[in-house]
């Protein structure tokens, strides 16, 4: 226990905490118009934006019928897309592949450009750069976009008779069922926004503790945790879809 | 959220070296995170206390946040997790351009290129599927034109063989009257001949005769 505590006070006397600071919750601000914004977030989703437009533009700009490097990853991507919201959604799936896809590919790249992008290279005067996703604002927006959307669904598909659906076993469970539409963004968000930041801090905590080897496994189990995160993001928001689109027998 | 509840883990400690810090507890969405106390006037007192406790993290949590420089003190003063402003709609505008853009660059053009080949390539094995067919055809033509060859040559070779056996019969049957006739006039010159040989036997015969008598009768 000495041992321990002596450790520790040497460690943040040599002032290693302020190499590796934890910084959670520690924004850039920006004014616009007299509100504030989150400008490391604004930075690092317009290079995620950029990364996913220039790639795509780069691989596909001149298609050829026996696919070479690059438009092969993208064509297995867009197959992974379809697949998935085909699953999800059913027949009528192809309208929704650009959202379904857009979400899959804007939380997959935010998330690994925050394990994979050296960012603190970049100094900000406050708050760091990191993983977009990491933000309960971008989670937020993509979350309140799936519940628009999922309601777009259905109520382009069924008029105003989506709304029977409130009732659909009985209508004993019409609380639920209206509890229902708050806890899908709420959930789709905080799992997300919860998911990155602890895998970020838990990476940023070791990396302080012990600087060599020991984070890298955590390093990897980041990546695949934000992977997974990505797809489970865009496998709920098309569930969510499809179960507004299709018809109550 | 981890944050918070690492923070929320130390907070009965800190409550309980500094009496002044107030407990906050607020909604998420303005949640901020417990201040740390600044003062650290009573750190021996602070560290006897936490020694007391039993668990070895808490006194480790403790020993953190006594020795916590004060810049730390501040920024968590100021952090904030739930901080809900303008970043939400720009976010989803630049998403919703995000979707837009990439609908054009990508999932449209490549998606229709894909189907497109998808097709290509349907029809192509349709049309392979349909020459099998037309092969067969073709099999079948080609049998009949063999058929017909043979049955042509077959009847070429009757037509021959028949020519044939007709100029033999004639040549046969030319052969045998030229024989016959042979015969024939062997046959007539061998009873000219004779004749001839009787008619000169005949004209001898009376000399003969005349000698014989004149032989016999003695004159």
């Amino acid at each position: 226990m000495n041992v321990l505590s002596c450790s520790i006070n040497t460690l943040i006397k040599e002032g290693l905490y302020e190499i590796s600071g934890v910084e959670v919750g520690q924004h850039f601000y920006w004014q616009i118009g007299g509100f504030q914004v989150h400008a490391q977030v604004l930075i690092t989703s317009w290079v995620v934006i950029a990364i996913l437009l220039g790639s795509a533009v780069l691989a596909i700009r001149n298609p050829q019928t026996i696919p070479t490097d690059g438009q092969n990853f993208f064509e297995f991507v867009l197959e992974f897309i379809r697949d998935v919201s085909k699953t999800q959604i059913g027949e009528e799936y192809g309208p929704w592949v650009p959202f379904i896809g857009t979400l899959f590919l804007f939380i997959f790249v935010s998330n690994w450009s925050g394990a994979l992008l050296p960012w603190k290279i970049i100094q900000l005067p406050q708050g760091e750069l990191a993983a977009p996703t990491n933000d309960i604002n971008t989670t937020v927006a993509l979350a309140l976009l799936t519940s628009v959307a999922y309601f777009y669904a259905g109520l382009s598909k069924k008029g105003l008779g989506y709304f029977s659906k409130y009732i659909q076993p009985t209508p004993i469970l019409l609380p639920i069922n209206i509890l229902e539409d708050f806890t899908k963004p709420l959930s789709l968000s905080f799992r997300l926004f919860g998911n990155i930041l602890a895998d970020e801090l838990v990476v940023v905590v070791l990396v302080s503790l012990v600087p060599l080897v020991v984070p890298i496994p955590v390093m990897f189990l980041g990546l695949f945790t934000s992977g997974i995160q990505a797809l489970i993001f865009a496998t709920l928001a098309a569930a969510y879809i499809g179960e507004s689109m299709e018809g109550h027998h | 959220m981890a944050a918070n509840s690492i923070m929320a883990s130390s907070k009965p400690l800190i409550s309980l070296s500094s009496n002044q810090q107030p407990n906050r507890v607020q909604i998420p969405k303005f949640a901020k995170l417990p201040q740390i106390p600044k003062s650290l006037t009573s750190s021996t007192d602070l560290r006897s206390k936490a020694l007391s406790l039993s668990s070895a993290t808490a006194k480790s949590l403790a020993l953190i946040a006594a020795f916590a420089p004060p810049s730390m003190a501040e920024a968590m003063e100021k952090a904030q997790l739930f901080d809900f402003n303008l970043t939400l709609p720009i976010i989803v505008v630049e998403f919703l351009f995000l979707m837009f853009a990439l609908d054009k660059v990508y999932y449209s053009p490549l998606g229709n290129f894909m189907d497109q080949r998808d097709a290509s390539i349907k029809e192509k094995l349709a049309s392979v599927k349909d020459t099998s067919t037309e092969v067969k055809e073709l099999d079948e033509q080609a049998a009949a034109v063999m058929r017909a060859a043979r049955a042509e040559i077959a009847a070429a070779l009757n037509k021959m063989k028949k020519e044939t056996q007709v100029e033999v019969e004639e040549k046969l049957a030319e052969g045998r009257k030229k024989v016959e006739e042979e015969l024939k006039e062997a046959l007539a010159s061998l009873e000219s001949q004779k004749e001839e040989t009787i008619k000169a036997l005949d004209s001898q015969i009376a000399a003969l005769s005349e000698d014989i008598v004149k032989k016999v009768l003695p004159s």
